[in-house]
């Protein structure tokens, strides 16, 4: 474990209350467990509801208003009658297996999810580009699962998310890999540091094509994890919702909230790269420092993330409403003909900028 | 010892979609042979929800059969009553007063505008755009409100009778037409700022689906799926029906498109605005007088003879063909429906396409299965 490793594992001790002769293994488990069920599944219910109640506004709807105060529990009323409804029996072993296997790998993202400088469990130089292994994990369970569907609707859609991570990966990569040049380090901690919290110190505003690495970020992290408008994979009109389309009940619950996840995940890495991330004003960080302990920082810290990473969820959600679903194969061709170009020319302009910056002194 | 060869399967897949399927506009099968997701071959089947609906006018008097004939196509009912009374009337020598056949215009266009914002909603769902859809349904409401006011029905309005209209318009009835004419325009502008030349939009229907004149003529294509492709034809300008001669309107037709989706749903949009402005002119130039030349209880009983009428329904030429032996009731009613030709054009449009494109093809032909399989 490195000495970061050590540090979370003390200071999550002293949070929780526990012995200190208990292992870091432990301590792990129990953290993981609390961020996601804290964490990773309200944040699904929240932005299931959020989504739906600004997208029923500007489609001149109400939106859900019947469960709870002002349908409030509507995605817990949607999630206890999936989980009420008969399971398919005939889910073959295979579909099992990947279904089962995607979402544990899935999961195991939770441990490298930065949400704020306390709950960077793991932070290496590796950890930025581990939920890209995420992604192509979810593409490749995706794919297999559909491919062991042994219907029409479940290899296209299959197919379709597989040929999309594998377009989006590239740009992803290289927009990503333009961050560290800027950052001169691919830890969390660091990425997050090299940015500030006003808007203007913001990463994406560092330099004249931080803008387009957002862009192509953003933009190819959709294609990958095949989010609306580029869900033709799970496209309901043609094939019936591809994959899921054979999914019921509980694996459904599992598979749309993996999805969720995958999206979730990504809007959080794209907030922490781009949108200053945690980082909470001076101002702020003294007077919390001064009159709280340790602990109400990292809970602003996280606050402050979610929030972001919620806007942009949003967004895109909203984005989604009013355009047209986009063919796979256009999907594929914007992929490799707009985004790697762009995101390979925003990195080698990127590179030229931190070389100057640094030629002269800190100024461009 | 023999070892056997793998060998890779390189047959095109079949797939039956249908009798029910999000992408089919009403119950009929699909069966694809696919390249990959691209479509090789097409056999269309139909007839599962056949009502024997031409037999049905067989076996009623008169005037009863004419409230069959809503049946024929429920979402544009009012273009099957105005073909069947139009044809009665013919055969039975009865007239029609002005009034009548102005209302019956109005509610025809009322039709026309809330088909074809229907078509808009499904057109909308098939390439995934919720919004459209949301806002076309919703404005197609009032058009519906309208139609409850007026005939108590929403769809099947049943409304049309021979020798006129059950009713007067209500008190009211065409300022509140006005109206929606009005947030109609409003709405238009609406839709094609946040739709018509949305850049993925047209990504999804520029140069799909292409139908080319000689297909239109070979296959016998009429209405708005025949304007898309750049042929003129309009019922009801070549043989006007009802006081259409009166009024002034120009035949649309999609010049600059090439016949694919795009030009299909423009067509409509503009089709949209057209019967607004046909709308105001037969609500500002309604004549007074009755509405009903003959009561509704008088038994009809026409001369031997038949008749043929065609009428300008929202998916193209609608043809009532009807013979009357002398007797209290209808010997043989027959229609030529637009959407038929719809249908047996797809086999040779849809070849080439891909699996992704099979719904945006299908919606913006603007399908009746109920008409067809009748």
């Amino acid at each position: 474990m490195t000495p970061e490793a050590n540090h979370w594992a003390e200071k999550w001790k002293q949070i929780i209350g526990l012995p200190d002769f208990l292992p870091e293994s432990v301590v792990a488990v129990l953290v993981l467990s609390l961020v996601y069920t804290l964490v990773v599944v309200p944040s699904g219910a929240a932005v299931n509801y959020l989504a739906r109640k600004v997208g029923a506004d500007l489609q001149a709807r109400v939106g859900p208003n019947r469960v709870g105060p002002l349908g409030l529990l509507q995605p817990f009323a949607d999630l206890v009658k999936l989980l009420q409804k008969q399971v398919d029996s005939k889910l073959g072993m295979n579909e099992k297996i990947w279904l089962g296997l995607h979402t544990m790998a899935l999961y195991s993202t939770v441990a490298v999810l930065p949400l704020g400088s306390l709950l960077l469990l793991i932070n290496t130089e590796m950890s930025a580009f581990l939920p890209f292994w995420a992604s192509l994990v979810i593409a490749m369970g995706t794919m297999l699962l559909g491919l062991s569907q042994k219907s029409i609707p479940g290899w296209f859609g299959g197919i379709r998310a597989a040929s999309q991570a594998l377009a989006g990966a590239l740009p992803a990569i290289a927009a990503l890999i333009a961050v560290g040049v800027r950052a001169g380090s691919f830890f969390w901690s660091d990425i997050a540091d090299s940015q500030g919290a006003g808007i203007l110190a913001w990463g994406v505003f560092d330099s004249p094509f931080e803008p387009i690495s957002f862009f192509c970020f953003l933009a190819s992290g959709l294609v990958v994890m095949g989010i609306a408008p580029f869900d033709g994979g799970l496209s309901v009109q043609d094939i019936h919702g591809g994959v899921s389309s054979h999914l019921h009940g509980t694996q459904l619950a599992l598979f749309r909230l993996g999805r969720h996840y995958g999206f979730f995940l990504w809007a959080t890495i794209t907030a922490v790269l781009f949108l200053g991330g945690w980082e909470v004003p001076d101002g702020v960080q003294a007077w919390l420092t001064e009159n709280t302990s340790g602990f109400a920082i990292q809970m602003v810290e996280s606050v402050l993330l979610l929030m972001k990473t919620f806007g942009l969820m949003i967004f895109v959600s909203i984005l989604a409403r009013v355009t047209p679903r986009i063919r796979s194969d256009q999907i594929t061709d914007l992929s490799w003909k707009v985004l790697s170009p762009l995101s390979l020319a925003a990195l080698a302009g990127t590179a030229i900028w931190a070389f100057w910056t640094a030629k002269n002194g800190g100024s461009p | 010892m023999s070892t056997h060869g793998e060998s890779l399967a390189t047959d095109l897949a079949y797939w039956g979609i249908g009798p029910y399927h999000q992408a089919l506009p009403g119950p009929f099968r699909l069966n694809l042979n696919l390249d990959g997701e691209v479509i090789a071959e097409t056999k269309t089947e139909i007839g599962f929800i056949h009502r024997s609906l031409e037999k049905t006018f067989e076996l009623h008097p008169w005037s009863s059969a004419l409230m069959y004939a809503d049946r024929l196509d429920p979402e544009a009912a009012s273009f099957g009553e105005m073909a069947v009374a139009l044809a009665i009337e013919e055969v039975a020598e009865i007239a029609v007063p002005v009034r009548a056949q102005s209302i019956r215009v109005l509610v025809n266009e009322l039709n026309r505008v809330s088909c074809h914002l229907g078509f808009l909603a499904r057109m909308a769902q098939a390439v995934g755009a919720e919004t459209l859809f949301h806002y076309a349904l919703r404005d197609r409401e009032r058009i519906l409100d309208q139609f409850e006011l007026l005939t108590g029905a929403r769809f099947s309005l049943n409304f049309f009778r021979l020798g006129g209209v059950t009713a007067d318009v209500t008190d009211g009835f065409l300022e509140r037409v006005l109206d929606i004419c009005e947030v109609l325009k409003i709405r238009l502008k609406e839709y094609n700022d946040l739709f018509s030349f949305n850049y993925a939009f047209l990504k999804r229907s520029r140069g799909i689906g292409v139908i080319s004149r000689e297909q239109i003529l070979a296959h016998g294509l009429t209405g708005p799926n025949a304007r898309a492709s750049g042929f003129s034809t309009d019922t009801r300008k070549s043989e006007p029906y009802s006081g259409y001669q009166l009024l002034d309107f120009p035949v649309l037709v999609e010049n600059d498109g090439n016949g694919d989706v795009h030009s299909r749903f423009l067509i409509r949009l503009r089709e949209i605005s057209q019967s607004t402005d046909i709308l105001k002119q037969v609500i500002e130039s309604i004549p007074g007088g009755s509405f009903l030349s003959q009561p509704v209880s008088k038994p009809v009983k026409p001369q031997p003879g038949e008749a043929y009428i065609k009428v300008e329904s929202p998916r193209g030429t609608l043809g009532c063909h009807l013979v009357s032996e002398g007797g209290d009731r209808p010997s043989r009613v027959q229609f030529r429906v637009p959407s038929m030709a719809a249908i047996a054009i797809l086999p040779e449009i849809l070849r080439g396409s891909r699996m992704e494109d099979l719904p945006v093809i299908l919606a913006s032909l603007d399908l009746g299965i109920a008409e067809v399989d009748r």
